[in-house]
């Protein structure tokens, strides 16, 4: 952005690569808790329910250690390729994973009330999404507007996600109080200007709208967390971990500011970079 | 303006989306989302989500439910009323275990009917006596049913033991058990508990879990007789779903246990107290009539009368109560017999402990309730050869083992003891 001191930008074209690496670390570790107790919920009952969950425990390490060997760069030689390798095999997880939760209702009964009632079948593709962020983050060089908008991209796959899940989750109970429709709201907007971020020219009116639009979607994440937590406490079950378990999902909502997060990088990229961006449309078209 | 033409394009995928959910959330069935709390909404599907890989009978015995139909959940069914057991699962507080007060909670007539029948306290007291009951549950029982619910507990029953109660008795007559929350019985016991079933509950073979076998043979009795033999060569073409209360002949052109003695055929009043329209204790050893006898009659020949004409019910009548005067006048000669053998000392106190009080019970239990049910059932074989013929042997067999007992042998040495013979049929 124009405004900011050239400085701020050096410094951010000197650690993006590791931002994005530190993102994708954290947030596969965090799942391992998500998954710990998302799976919980049928106590396990298929034996593939433990993989996500071994996943998430030992991939994050394994990065952690490529990207200190690497001093926070881009790793090369084997160290790139074992990479690549982790970051298929998150692909190959979160792809089976949707297959497997559809299958626990949809693929038997298609519906869309089945599908609302089913395991959350684009939860998984977290997974995906980290994966292919893994595997940006090793085949398409920094610095280029290609690795800004990738980002942009999955953080608006995510939103279709967090758009999907917070329309299927609260329609299962009917949308009773009519707060449940702030994330929908908030979901389809935030997948209507990263969609448009990723195609258009990054121009600074649309990336300060992006800005503003991911800002929102931070305040809306936290305000999910602290009304998920609200209905967790009101929720009947003995001890902490049932309403945990079987409330409404506390960390749900801060999918929101994670991908508001992710899509940050991608439009700080755009923004750092916006000098080089090719014109997709001769000025004053339209 | 070409510099926020991608905003506007921004706001319109949005908004587009927006929209859609908006629309897709109206198409949903209005049953679905019309509840009063939220965790009954959720109910509708979530329960389903996990029971349907772990209990999937129930869901789909649910599913074809008319229940489900009008958008009643599992929560509906399954949340506790005052008095029940609290349990947490899974996000939800339900009860495991249903009562009739769960269903009271949206059948209020029918439970009170049903309270008030001898499906209620007394069918429970019959094998437990009072000794369940709550001073107010017994006072109510009795005011309907005196002597039925404030009495001791089943001797013979004792006698066999507490495996035979629990496995045996039990599994019939807890149809008016009461329950930890204060409410009387089990409606699941005729309408099952996820198909919630009026086709179930109108349906003889249902009836007949309990009454059927020597001591009520009704289920049999039905099967000889004429409206049974036309229910099974036509039942796949009557309505046994029709609504109570909109029963007509032509959705059940033949009568089953339920459209006789509880249905609102052709506009009758419908009821589940199911002696509301028994005019006779046929039970009892010694038949007497009931207090709302005339009324009871009234309206079970209101039903008769559907299609029968008032002459032939009536003259069914006077046949049935023929074969019941004649049954209370073998039953008061017998016990009059046993009553002289008590009076002599020549029995023991004890209940069940000799031959001859086991032929006694069989005699009114078995023989004298059965001919006294074909008589009012239409089943002839019933009122002959398992009714009177029997009664006659065992009359002829007390009879002659009481003249042993009393010092005047009036069988040759050679014959065995009349109360160890085998009855020719």
């Amino acid at each position: 952005m124009p405004s900011l001191p050239d400085e701020w930008w050096r410094r951010w074209r000197q650690w993006r690569w590791l931002v994005l690496e530190a993102f994708v670390i954290a947030n596969l570790a965090f799942l391992a808790l998500d998954i710990a107790l998302a799976h919980s919920f049928n106590r396990f009952a298929h034996p593939a329910e433990w993989i996500p969950l071994a996943f998430s425990l030992a991939a994050p390490p394994l990065l952690v250690g490529l990207a200190a060997a690497a001093g926070g760069r881009p790793p090369a030689g084997a160290s790139r390729w074992i990479g690549l390798a982790t970051g298929a095999l998150a692909i190959a997880v979160g792809v089976a994973g949707m297959l497997w939760h559809l299958e626990s209702a949809f693929f038997r009964e298609r519906t869309l009330e089945s599908l609302i009632y089913s395991a959350p079948f684009v939860a998984p593709l977290a997974y995906a999404g980290l994966g292919f962020l893994i595997l940006l983050n090793r085949m398409v060089p920094t610095g280029t507007a290609e690795w800004a908008r990738w980002i942009v991209f999955f953080a608006a796959g995510g939103f279709v996600g967090n758009f999907g899940l917070s329309l299927a989750d609260h329609a299962q109970n009917g949308f009773f109080d009519p707060l449940e429709w702030i994330p929908v709201v908030s979901g389809a907007f935030a997948v209507g200007f990263l969609a448009v971020g990723v195609v258009a020219r990054a121009l600074p009116p649309l990336l300060w709208a992006c800005a503003v639009v991911m800002a929102i979607q931070v305040v809306v994440g936290l305000l999910g967390a602290g009304l998920h937590v609200v209905a967790v406490l009101e929720t009947p079950a003995q001890g902490w971990l049932g309403p945990v378990i079987y409330g409404a999902p506390p960390f749900a909502p801060l999918l929101f500011v994670d991908l508001a997060l992710l899509a940050a990088i991608g439009l700080a990229d755009l923004a750092a970079e916006a000098p080089r961006e090719p014109a997709l449309a001769p000025e004053g078209a339209g | 303006m070409a510099r926020f033409q991608t905003v506007f394009v921004a706001v319109f995928v949005g908004t587009a989306l927006v929209v859609a959910s908006f629309l897709l959330h109206k198409a949903r069935p209005a049953e679905e989302v019309r509840e009063p709390s939220a965790q009954m909404v959720k109910a509708t599907g979530k329960c389903v989500s996990c029971h349907r890989r772990e209990t999937g009978a129930v869901v789909h015995q649910f599913e074809k439910s008319r229940h489900a139909r009008k958008g009643v959940t599992c929560l509906d069914c399954h949340r506790p009323v005052a008095g029940q057991e609290k349990r947490e699962h899974r996000g939800f507080v339900i009860t495991r275990d249903p009562t009739s007060a769960n269903c009271r909670t949206c059948h209020k007539t029918q439970y009170e009917q049903f309270r008030r029948s001898r499906h209620g306290a007394p069918a429970w007291a019959a094998v437990k006596g009072r000794e369940p009951f709550t001073e107010k549950q017994i006072a109510f029982a009795e005011k309907h049913h005196p002597g039925a619910v404030d009495r001791p507990a089943n001797k013979l029953a004792q006698l066999e033991g507490p495996a035979a109660m629990s496995e045996g008795c039990a599994s019939c007559h807890s149809i008016g058990r009461p329950n930890p929350d204060g409410s009387i019985g089990e409606c699941t016991k005729c309408h099952g508990r996820h198909r919630t079933s009026l086709k179930l509950a109108r349906l003889p073979r249902t009836c007949g879990q309990c009454h059927m076998g020597p001591d009520h043979a009704q289920l049999e009795i039905y099967q000889e007789s004429k409206h049974g033999v036309l229910f099974n060569a036509q039942r796949d073409e009557m309505n046994l779903d029709a609504r109570p209360q909109r029963l007509t002949t032509e959705d059940m052109p033949v009568p089953t246990c339920a459209t006789c003695h509880m249905s609102g055929l052709e506009g009758e009043g419908v009821t589940h107290d199911v002696g509301e329209r028994l005019s006779w204790y046929l039970f009892a050893p010694v038949s007497e009539k009931r207090d709302h006898y005339e009324i009871a009659q009234r309206e079970m020949q209101a039903i008769c009368m559907k299609c029968h004409a008032e002459s032939q019910v009536e003259g069914f009548y006077e046949g049935a109560e023929s074969v019941l005067a004649s049954t209370n006048e073998k039953v008061r000669h017998v016990r009059s017999v046993m009553d002289g053998l008590n009076e002599a000392g020549l029995l023991t106190e004890a209940p069940f402990d000799e031959p001859i009080e086991f032929t006694y019970f069989d005699f009114w239990h078995y023989y004298g309730r059965t001919a006294k049910h074909g008589a009012f059932m239409g089943g002839a074989d019933f009122v002959q050869w398992h009714g009177n013929y029997e009664l006659l042997l065992k009359k002829i067999k007390i009879e002659h083992a009481a003249k042993k007992l009393h010092g005047h042998p009036a069988t040759r040495p050679h014959e065995e003891s009349a109360d160890d013979a085998e009855s020719p049929r």
